[in-house]
C-alpha cells in the first residue's frame, strides 16, 4: 500500500525531473526557454516570502470567491426553478442554451470595456462562468430526484413550495454539491485568463509580466500556484459537501 | 432521440405537478410558444436596457442594441467571418486531433501496463489542475506567437480531457469479456485489437466531444493574447477600437461556430455507437 500510494509516485516525479533536466543539458537549452526543475523549486521559494505574490494569490481568490459565490447561488434558484416548473423550462431553455455557448472566456474584451480592469468585471465573469454549469445541473438533478420521495411528501400535505424547498432540494444536494465542484475549477480559470487580458493585479498578471520579462521559473513557479490553490478549492468544496451531504 | 433522464423527467413532472399550461396544446406546440416568449422578452429586455443606458453614465457605458447588433453580425458574416473562422478552425483542428491521439495512445500505455500506469498515473494527476489556460504565457515563450503555440495549447486542453476517459475505458474492460476472449484463444494482440482497443475508443469518442468546448475556448483565448489571425484576433481588434456592436457581433459568431461544433459531433457520435444516445441537456427537450 505504502509502496504503490508514495513511492512509485515519487518515481514516477523523479523520472519526470531527470527527463527535463537531460533535455535541459542534451539541447543546451537556455535558461529562458526552459530552466532547470531546481531553479523552479528555488524561485517557488523566494515568492512565497513575498508580499506582492501574496497580495496577487488574495486578489484572485476574492474575485474568485465573490463571482461563484453569486453565479452559484443565482444558478442553483435558477436550475431549481426549471427542475420544478416545466412552464418555467420551456420558457428560459433557448435563452440559457443560447447564452451557454457563448464560452466565458468570448466576454473577456467585452467586460474590460464596461469594467475597465476593476474587480467588478472578472466577478462578473466568474459568475457567467459558474452560472451556467450550476443552472444546467441543479436541474437535471432535481428532475431526477426519485419519484416516490415526492408522492411521499404529497402524501404528507407538502405544498409545492415545502417540497421544491424540503424534499427535491435535500435529495438532489448530493448532486449538485459534486456539480459545484466542477464549476469551481471552471471560475477558477476564468479568473486566470481574464486576469492576463485585462488586469492590474492577481495571479494571471505575474505570470504575464513574468513571461514579457522572459523570467520562466517564475512562470512556471506561477503555473504551479495556480494549480495547487485550484486542487485546494476542489478539495475544500468536497470536504464541505462530505460534511454536510454525506447521507446518499 | 429522447431517451433515458428525458423518460424520467416526464414520469416526474406529471407525477408531482398537473402541467397547467397542457391546455389541449401540443407539448412541441408549447415549448416553440414559451420559447420564442422567452426568446422575444429578452430581446425586449435587451433593448430597453440599451436605450436606458445610451446616454453613457453608471459602470455600464455603451451597450449597443440588437438592431445594431444585427447589422454588425451580418456585415462580418458577408465580409472577414469565412476567412477568420477558416483560420480558428484550421488551429483547432490540428490541437485536437493530436490531442486526442495522443491522449489515446498514453492513455492506453498508462491503462494497461501495470507499472506504467502506477508510476506515471500520479503524474498525470498532478499536471490535470494546471488548466491549459495557465500554460499560455510558456507555451508563448517556447513557440512565440502563432500556429504552433495555439495548436499547442488546444492540443494540450484536449489532452487533460480525453486522457481521463481513454483511461478509464482501457481499465474498465469487463473480466468476462476478457476470460471469453483467453478461451477463445486470442493471443496478446487479437485480445488487444478486438477487445481493448475498441473498448478504449467509445470512451475516447465520448471524451473527444467533452473537449470540443474546453479546446474552443483555448482557442479563445489563446487567439485573445497570442493574436494574429482568427475569431479570437478580430475580438481583440474591434475590442481595441471601441466597436461594442462589433465585439457582440463577434461574441455571437464564436457562439454559433461552438453550437455548430457540438452539434455534428453529437450526431456523428451517435450514429457511430447507435447503442448509447447521448442525454441532450434537460433543459432543452421536447
Amino acid at each position: 500500500m505504502l509502496r504503490n500510494r508514495v513511492l512509485l509516485p515519487l518515481v514516477g516525479v523523479l523520472v519526470v525531473a531527470a527527463i527535463w533536466q537531460v533535455t535541459l543539458v542534451a539541447y543546451r537549452l537556455p535558461v529562458i526557454v526552459l530552466p532547470p526543475p531546481l531553479a523552479v523549486v528555488e524561485t517557488l521559494g523566494e515568492l512565497l516570502v513575498t508580499a506582492s505574490f501574496w497580495r496577487d494569490v488574495g486578489v484572485s481568490l476574492y474575485e474568485f470567491t465573490a463571482g461563484y459565490l453569486l453565479g452559484g447561488l443565482s444558478g442553483i434558484v435558477v436550475g431549481m426553478l426549471i427542475g420544478e416548473s416545466r412552464n418555467f423550462r420551456l420558457t428560459a431553455a433557448p435563452v440559457i442554451e443560447s447564452f451557454r455557448f457563448v464560452v466565458p472566456f468570448a466576454w473577456i474584451p467585452l467586460t474590460i470595456l464596461w469594467f475597465g480592469t476593476s474587480y467588478t468585471g472578472k466577478i462578473l465573469l466568474v459568475a457567467y462562468a459558474v452560472f451556467f454549469v450550476m443552472v444546467v445541473s441543479t436541474a437535471r438533478s432535481i428532475v431526477q430526484v426519485e419519484p416516490t420521495l415526492s408522492r411521499v411528501g404529497t402524501m404528507l400535505g407538502m405544498g409545492r413550495l415545502a417540497l421544491a424547498l424540503n424534499v427535491h432540494l435535500h435529495a438532489a444536494a448530493p448532486a449538485i454539491a459534486s456539480a459545484a465542484r466542477a464549476a469551481a475549477a471552471i471560475g477558477w480559470i476564468a479568473v486566470v485568463a481574464a486576469e492576463y487580458i485585462g488586469a492590474s493585479a492577481g495571479l494571471g498578471v505575474m505570470i504575464t509580466n513574468a513571461a514579457s520579462s522572459l523570467a520562466t521559473a517564475t512562470v512556471i513557479a506561477g503555473m504551479v500556484v495556480i494549480g495547487i490553490v485550484g486542487a485546494l478549492v476542489s478539495v475544500s468544496i468536497k470536504w464541505l459537501s462530505r460534511a454536510y451531504f454525506d447521507y446518499r | 432521440m429522447r431517451r433515458a433522464i428525458l423518460t424520467t423527467a416526464s414520469t416526474a413532472d406529471t407525477s408531482r405537478t398537473v402541467a397547467p399550461g397542457a391546455r389541449g396544446l401540443s407539448p412541441r406546440a408549447l415549448a416553440w410558444i414559451l420559447g420564442g416568449a422567452g426568446m422575444l422578452g429578452t430581446i425586449v429586455l435587451w433593448s430597453l436596457l440599451s436605450h436606458a443606458l445610451a446616454g453613457g453614465g453608471g459602470v455600464i457605458s455603451r451597450l449597443p442594441g440588437p438592431l445594431l447588433v444585427a447589422r454588425n453580425l451580418a456585415k462580418y458574416v458577408t465580409h472577414d467571418f469565412a476567412r477568420d473562422l477558416a483560420s480558428s478552425l484550421e488551429v483547432f483542428a490540428a490541437g485536437w486531433l493530436g490531442g486526442v491521439v495522443f491522449a489515446t495512445f498514453i492513455g492506453l500505455l498508462l491503462g494497461r501496463v501495470q507499472w506504467l500506469g502506477n508510476i506515471f498515473l500520479p503524474v498525470v494527476e498532478a499536471i490535470r489542475p494546471v488548466s491549459s489556460i495557465a500554460w499560455v504565457p510558456l507555451s508563448i515563450v517556447w513557440f512565440g506567437f502563432g500556429f504552433t503555440s495555439k495548436a499547442f495549447l488546444v492540443g494540450l486542453a484536449v489532452f487533460l480531457v480525453v486522457i481521463v476517459y481513454a483511461i478509464d475505458g482501457c481499465s474498465r474492460i469487463p473480466a468476462d469479456l476478457a476470460r471469453t476472449a483467453t478461451m477463445l484463444g486470442m493471443n496478446g494482440w487479437q485480445r488487444f485489437r478486438s477487445l481493448v482497443l475498441p473498448g478504449t475508443l467509445v470512451e475516447v469518442l465520448t471524451g473527444a466531444r467533452v473537449s470540443l468546448m474546453s479546446g474552443w475556448g483555448t482557442v479563445i483565448v489563446a487567439e485573445l493574447i497570442a493574436a494574429n489571425s482568427g475569431l479570437g484576433a478580430h475580438l481583440i481588434a474591434v475590442q481595441q477600437s471601441y466597436d461594442v456592436a462589433a465585439v457582440v457581433a463577434t461574441m455571437i459568431c464564436f457562439g454559433l461556430s461552438g453550437f455548430a461544433m457540438n452539434a455534428i459531433f453529437t450526431r456523428v457520435e451517435n450514429r457511430l455507437l447507435p447503442w448509447r444516445q447521448v442525454e441532450r441537456s434537460v433543459i432543452s427537450d421536447e
